[in-house]
């Protein structure tokens, strides 16, 4: 038992050890995809021109237009206006 | 007249009909009157409760039987065909789906297809609170082997505080499959009552000043450094990069995370690989779940079950469970020493897998102290970080024991 319990103890310190290194990974990583994407791929912003009415479309209603496009066309369509009648 | 009788007699269960087959469709029907009627992780307790009571109708053969019964020697074993025919359909299923880790790693991927890494990349500071809501797994470790489990049986007891179905089945059937009953109806009667448990636990820690930590007046008071200009393009790259860094440092975890990572993938692509994310969490894990049910229930034949170790494996997971909670809390309460922008502890809580119940239960804690206190998405970043690290915590067990 006692050699049980002495792997058991070191379990314990390599486990949690492990467990934090890898959610410390999740920390750094996740940090640095976001550095990365938005210095060099940030999100295309909506460049509506003031009066065409794409501004009083909500961000949620555009993004459901824009993912029906890209189904409906095999991802080769591409929103490039949105007009409220 | 009295051999036509005897021969009927001889053809029905009657005479073979015992207490401890009695006690098992007793066990069988309170799983199924805890899924069906309380709904306590209906999906999970209905199949397994059915497969308890099927693999204890006596003459019908339905119960998995020991893995020796299939052994050859020299590392060879019986055919699928040969299973099916001597010992039955579940049998084939279980020595097929189960005895080969194949369901797990399945059902991981459709809880992938199913989870959202946004609120863990918009607060990725709380994801620490996975790790340390992983104390339990391996503090019961040691307290199993001081109550006479031996270390691979002491490790599958554990690992019910991961409070993760999926992980605790795939760390049971590499460490002790002999326990595979028990540790899957522990894992998951107390992942169903995790809305008993974390408030359990909670009030006996936190204090009213802390229940009050009001997360989103913190962020407005000190606000991120930096905002996240194209998260769809984050959570992408995510899981690909994060299965890249765990396949290296803890390989034995892969089989569970790398689909879990796979599964978020699909679905993060979005519209081109949507088609894959719905079959993953939709009919495939399904599915899976069904075969994985039917088939862990019927391992729980009476010789199996009912032994000393089954109650140490009941207390244990209870133990393991209330101390990765316990564990949670604490991480949070010793950070808020040493930092201004305070947590919520009851963020800390919900470290353990148990998702989305857990942030669920934490959420309405919070509301019930402070109407306008909504910490859900904060509780999902540590939460989903518990996923992960009840994962690489299996993966080390699998590894070190």
């Amino acid at each position: 038992m006692e050699q049980n319990l002495s792997n058991a103890v070191s379990i314990l310190v390599v486990g949690m050890i492990t467990v934090l290194l890898i959610l410390w990974f999740v920390v750094i990583i996740g940090n640095l995809l976001i550095r990365v994407t938005n210095k060099y791929w940030p999100a295309p912003q909506n460049e509506g021109k003031t009066g065409t009415g794409i501004r009083t479309i909500s961000s949620g209603t555009i993004a459901a237009i824009m993912a029906a496009v890209e189904a409906v066309t095999g991802g080769e369509g591409k929103v490039t206006k949105i007009e409220k009648e | 007249m009295q051999d036509i009788f005897s021969n009927l007699f001889e053809m029905t269960a009657l005479g073979a009909i015992s207490y401890k087959t009695v006690i098992m469709w007793i066990i069988a029907f309170v799983l199924l009157y805890l899924g069906i009627k309380k709904k306590y992780e209906p999906l999970l307790l209905v199949p397994i409760g059915f497969g308890v009571l099927v693999a204890n109708f006596p003459g019908a053969e339905m119960g998995i039987v020991d893995a020796s019964n299939i052994e050859l020697g020299d590392g060879r074993y019986k055919n699928l065909f040969e299973i099916a025919h001597e010992y039955g359909i579940l049998n084939f299923l279980y020595f097929s789906l189960i005895k080969t880790g194949f369901l797990p790693p399945i059902i991981f991927m459709g809880v992938g297809a199913l989870t959202d890494f946004g609120p863990m990349l918009r607060n990725l500071r709380l994801a620490f609170f996975g790790a340390a809501a992983q104390i339990g797994i391996f503090t019961v470790l040691i307290g199993a082997i001081l109550f006479g489990f031996n270390l691979n049986e002491a490790a599958s007891l554990g690992i019910i505080g991961g409070a993760d179905g999926p992980t605790a089945i795939y760390t049971t059937i590499k460490l002790a499959p002999h326990l595979l009953g028990p540790i899957a109806i522990a894992a998951y009667s107390y992942m169903a009552l995790v809305p008993v448990i974390i408030p359990f636990v909670a009030n006996l820690f936190i204090t009213k000043k802390e229940f009050v930590i009001n997360m989103r007046e913190m962020d407005k008071k000190y606000p991120a450094k930096r905002e996240i200009k194209n998260i769809k393009a984050v959570k992408i790259i995510f899981p690909i990069a994060l299965g890249t860094a765990v396949a290296i440092f803890v390989p034995s975890s892969v089989p569970l995370l790398g689909m879990l990572f796979f599964g978020n993938l699909v679905k993060e692509i979005g519209t081109s690989t949507s088609r894959l994310a719905d079959a993953a969490s939709g009919p495939i894990m399904n599915t899976a779940t069904i075969f994985l049910g039917l088939t862990v229930g019927a391992t729980m034949t009476a010789e199996v079950f009912l032994i000393p170790k089954t109650l140490g494996i009941i207390v244990g997971g209870f133990i393991a469970f209330a101390l990765s909670v316990t564990g949670g809390i604490f991480a949070v309460k010793t950070y808020n020493l040493f930092v201004q922008k305070k947590i919520n502890p009851l963020i800390g809580a919900t470290g353990l897998s148990a998702v989305p119940m857990a942030s669920r239960v934490a959420n309405e804690m919070a509301l019930k102290y402070n109407s306008s206190n909504h910490i859900l998405q904060y509780c999902m970043a540590s939460n989903i970080s518990g996923v992960i690290g009840s994962a690489v915590a299996a993966g080390v067990l699998i590894s070190l024991v």
